[in-house]
């Protein structure tokens, strides 16, 4: 009985419409802004840019963020947001989750920062699709110093994994996901806060990916409740959420991202090796064909960019990935490749994976120095 | 609560959806809001873009780049479904402001029907989170002129946007997640009370295409209301710089804090002020100043030719920190593109300045408009809006330059009286201070007679001493010019203003202009608590005779007696002539003849009872005058 009432109970405040004369958004804005930070990392390069946003979690100055491209760097900085600069490092990354834990690395950081409260945020009842949600991030570096940050208005679209949606590709995160109908995840965005309309923090905004079955842009953050079951190599299962992940800190154990390649690797051999994947979105150029191999047999060469597979677009290696994880041996595959100035049709056949197939590249490698990008 | 769950068995879908009534209540007002204000909303057919309508008139504002290349007659539609003619005004290229003005239809007894026009709000008092209404005709959708309406949240103020190839630097602007899209160009930004508080026109676009990116950003109502009445004069307005740039200092210890500091300073007014290499700017205009961004938001409210308070700081060994608040002069932002004749400049013009990456303007190429061909503009007669356009290199339009340059002359030469009838001697006798000495003995100004062929002399008298100057003696040497000594040219910016009011136009063959509006500042002997407060708006005619360069200004008095959309476009009232600023050196601080206390003579005439004297931040001599002679 008391279950059924609590239930009821949280119904009615759920139905609660958007309240026009509740707190003034400004002031909502400016209680959210104090509890976020501007982050600057690596980037600037092949338009990856060099900033992000933060959340911070804690009084002594853990900040939540995505972990992208940013975080790749020994010199981390925060614009705390009153305007003071300080440095960060790296503590603990969840790649399953696709975030990091950042931790103020400054003597002069005071230790009361403002901070949303992961724990409480995430035993609030998750928002349904319609209610009216706010998105805080420094997207397109708007912002510098004390300056506010970005504030969105949209409303929750869905709650849904991503990765799970045929054609949505670059999502590391596979875990259920707030769907925006605001355009939050901007360049700079990743790592901002999704709240309530009362400045109740929801999710961290991920990054910018889309669809690519229709090429648009889906907008959407990891929820604070993240949190889904792994099974890793060993058939051993494990739990991972954003709650360990902030609780744990410096004690937090990740996932072995091997795993999850593994989970994800091409069940068909093909023969093409291609460019090391370098960028979020490395295109897929031939790097070499094995010899008596589909590929060989099929004449790909050295150098072929593979645009399309049985008309379906192939912007990135990773999207080439995604594609032969889903085929069947055997089965013939139509690919369009650009050869110099050429598009040229081949038809390939791939083979089932030989039991001692050489080690399959993991779906993040580490960066090779070289620069096969062209 | 009882009356709910009691419906919810018989209506549940109706209970769940039952909505707030204040929800009700926003959405009404909302509703109502637009259907007040969308009749101002434009349609620039030429150009395909949007403006808005801010004075019964027909004078209205939209972007630079909406105008841009279109010439000087354009088409706009209106909400009524109306086509209208329009014609160009006045334009600002860095700040992306054009002021355009429709022309009326006629009723049927020949009257003007006057134009419905948007109420113009404070953008000062715009906040993050505020509610806003954006209209216009994006994607050109509205073929009958319907504006489409977008609703969204005030993402942020006082943004800075870099500017792209030298134009559209968007400096404290409002940045918006309302939807802006291409043709929202030039369009109103309402907030919910229906006023208009911005001009949209750009926004932060990246890999998603020139449509909207949940960033748009508009130029704020109160940038525009310092421009235009300049605009208004049918000018090409030019932004401000300061003759100083600046950059970010941190202290070592207290990393956190950075300080906004002169880091370059050149000739300028800025110099002459007294600012230095590593000043720590406080203030501009009154308004904070902690970043670079501040800076140049507060900077780009301006245009070129304004005073403005700055407060600086500065820290000197052993005397410790010395706070100051100067008034400076701002100069031009682009590079001149056309000499003091009128003529281009080679190479003239802004040189291209590398665009942020990812940074647009909702204009672009202009959007294809599926299943409908573009509006179709009627061939016919020549635009009747070419009557009230003429074409002036260095100027928008001239026609409304002219036309506002023979009013300001007329209040010149005819407000206090016929003073053009005594061309003889002109005396003013009085007392008076000599900077903030008294002056013991009597004071008097006297002008010669102004005749073909004879001599004239400007004499001033002061407790004795006789300052003379002949000023179409040949060879004055610069001295002589700037007579006496530390006035800055007193008795050569006195003839001038002889010349002017007897003669008016005729004693200047090199023509004189209009200069649009700016502040003229109460010669004080102390800087007040609030210097840009005590400015008053005023009217500016531009001239040169002989080697002398000259700014005349006008208020309208009483002040500020404008109500409704005349308060924000050009009062129209009386004006008289306050002040004359002659410049004997262009790198030298003019010299200021203050002319206040008008009373009428005995003849009916009026002329000023007290004449101030002023160069740089002192006055150099003040004349009360007792009695007033003019033959």
């Amino acid at each position: 009985m008391g279950t059924t009432l609590g239930l009821f109970l949280a119904a009615l405040v759920l139905e609660q419409p958007a309240q026009p004369a509740d707190a003034p958004l400004a002031d909502v804005a400016r209680r959210v802004d104090a509890r976020l930070v501007k982050l600057y990392g690596a980037g600037g390069v092949k338009g990856l840019p060099a900033y992000g946003t933060g959340v911070v979690v804690s009084p002594t100055g853990y900040v939540l963020t995505i972990n992208n491209h940013l975080l790749d760097t020994s010199s981390l900085r925060v614009h705390m947001a009153d305007g003071t600069r300080l440095e960060a490092k790296l503590i603990a990354a969840e790649p399953e989750l696709d975030l990091a834990l950042l931790k103020i690395d400054d003597p002069t950081a005071p230790d009361d920062l403002p901070y949303f409260d992961i724990g409480l945020a995430a035993k609030a009842p998750p928002p349904r699709p319609g209610t009216l949600v706010l998105g805080f991030s420094n997207q397109f570096q708007i912002a510098t110093r004390d300056e506010p940050l970005t504030v969105q208005r949209g409303m929750v679209a869905a709650i849904a994994p991503l990765a799970a949606r045929i054609g949505v590709f670059q999502v590391p995160y596979r875990g259920p996901a707030l769907v925006v109908d605001a355009i939050t995840n901007n360049p700079g965005a990743a790592g901002g806060a999704l709240t309530t309309r009362q400045g109740q923090l929801l999710g961290i905004v991920g990054r910018e990916v889309s669809n690519e079955l229709t090429q648009t842009w889906i907008n959407y953050a990891i929820p604070v409740w993240a949190s889904f079951e792994l099974t890793d190599a060993q058939g051993k299962s494990r739990r991972v959420s954003l709650t360990e992940l902030v609780e744990k800190k410096e004690a937090y154990k990740p996932s072995n991202p091997a795993d999850r390649a593994r989970e994800r690797a091409p069940s068909v051999e093909t023969g093409i090796i291609l460019v090391p994947d370098v960028v979020e979105r490395t295109p897929a150029y031939v790097d070499a064909v094995r010899p008596v191999s589909p590929a060989s047999r099929a004449g790909l060469q050295p150098d072929d960019l593979i645009l399309a597979v049985e008309g379906m677009a192939v912007p990135s290696i990773g999207a080439w990935r995604e594609i032969l994880s889903g085929r069947r041996p055997d089965e013939p595959m139509r690919l369009e490749i650009r050869r110099g100035d050429k598009i040229e049709q081949v038809v390939i056949t791939p083979v089932k994976l030989p039991a001692t197939a050489p080690p399959k590249p993991a779906n993040n490698p580490p960066k090779p120095a070289a620069n096969p990008a062209r | 609560m009882l009356g709910a769950l009691l419906a919810s068995p018989l209506l549940p879908a109706l209970a769940v959806a039952q909505p707030d009534p204040r929800v009700l209540a926003e959405e009404i007002r909302r509703v109502e809001v637009v259907r007040r204000v969308g009749p101002s909303v434009v349609a620039v057919v030429t150009g395909g873009g949007s403006g808005v309508v801010i004075h019964p008139d027909g004078h209205a504002l939209t972007n630079y780049h909406v105008v841009q290349g279109q010439g000087g007659a354009l088409r706009c539609g209106l909400a009524d479904g109306v086509l209208y003619d329009a014609v160009l005004v006045g334009l600002d290229k860095v700040g992306d402001v054009a002021l355009i003005r429709l022309l009326p239809k006629q009723e049927k007894d020949g009257k003007d029907i006057p134009f419905p026009f948007a109420p113009i709000g404070d953008s000062d008092t715009v906040r993050v989170g505020d509610w806003s209404l954006a209209m216009g005709n994006p994607f050109l959708l509205a073929a009958d002129f319907t504006p489409t309406v977008t609703f969204g949240l005030v993402s942020g103020v006082q943004r800075y946007q870099y500017p792209e190839r030298g134009m559209f630097e968007y400096t404290d602007c409002i940045q918006v997640d309302t939807s802006i899209n291409p043709g929202n160009s030039g369009g109103p930004l309402f907030n919910l009370d229906g006023q208009l508080i911005g001009i949209n026109g750009r926004g932060s676009f990246d890999k998603r295409g020139r449509v909207n990116s949940g960033v748009g950003y508009a130029i704020t109502i109160n940038q525009i209301a310092n421009f235009v009445g300049t605009l208004r004069s049918g000018l090409l307005v030019d932004h401000a710089s300061l003759g100083a740039t600046v950059g970010s200092e941190s202290d070592a210890e207290e990393a956190q804090r950075t300080r906004v500091v002169i880091a370059n300073l050149i000739t300028s007014d800025a110099e002459r002020r007294g600012l230095m290499l590593g000043d720590e700017i406080i203030r501009l205009a009154g308004r904070r100043i902690g970043t670079v961004n501040q800076f140049k938001n507060v900077l780009g409210l301006f245009p070129k030719g304004w005073r403005v308070p700055i407060t600086y700081r500065r820290q000197t060994e052993g005397a410790g920190t010395q706070t100051r608040q100067v008034l400076v002069r701002l100069m031009g932002y682009e590079r001149r593109e056309v000499d003091e004749n009128g003529q281009p400049v080679p190479g003239g013009g802004q040189p291209p300045k590398p665009a942020k990456p990812g940074e647009g303007r909702p204009g672009g190429p202009r959007p294809p408009m599926p299943g409908r061909p573009p509006t179709e503009v009627p061939e016919g007669p020549p635009s009747p809006a070419l009557k009230l356009y003429e074409e002036k290199a260095g100027f928008a339009n001239y026609h409304f330059n002219k036309a506002r340059k023979d009013a300001a002359l007329a209040a010149i030469v005819t407000g206090w009286g016929d003073l053009a009838r005594s061309s003889g001697v002109w005396t003013a006798k009085g007392k008076g201070l000599l900077g903030e000495k008294k002056i013991e003995g009597p004071v008097s100004l006297t002008w010669s007679e102004l005749a073909k062929g004879k001599a004239e002399t400007v004499v001033a008298r002061l407790d004795g001493v006789e300052f003379m100057l002949e000023p179409l003696k040949p060879d004055l040497t610069p001295q002589a010019m700037a007579e006496p000594s530390g006035s800055g040219g007193m008795l050569a910016s006195l003839h001038l203003l002889r010349l002017l009011l007897s003669q008016g136009e005729k004693a200047f063959p090199a023509g004189l202009n209009h200069a649009g509006e700016r502040p003229l500042y109460p010669p004080l002997d102390q800087p007040p608590e609030d210097w840009f407060a005590s400015r008053a708006n005023a009217q500016v005619l531009e001239g040169a005779l002989g080697g002398l360069r000259f700014a005349a200004f006008l208020v309208a008095e009483p002040a500020n007696a404008a109500t409704g959309p005349d308060r924000f476009l050009a009062p129209s009232g009386p004006q008289r002539l306050a002040c004359l600023e002659v410049w004997l050196d262009p790198d030298e601080d003019p010299c200021e003849i203050h002319l206040d206390r008008v009373r009428p003579l005995a003849d009916g005439r009026s002329l000023p009872h007290l004449i101030t004297s002023r160069q740089g931040d002192r006055n150099f001599m003040r004349l009360e005058v007792e009695s007033w002679e003019l033959r």
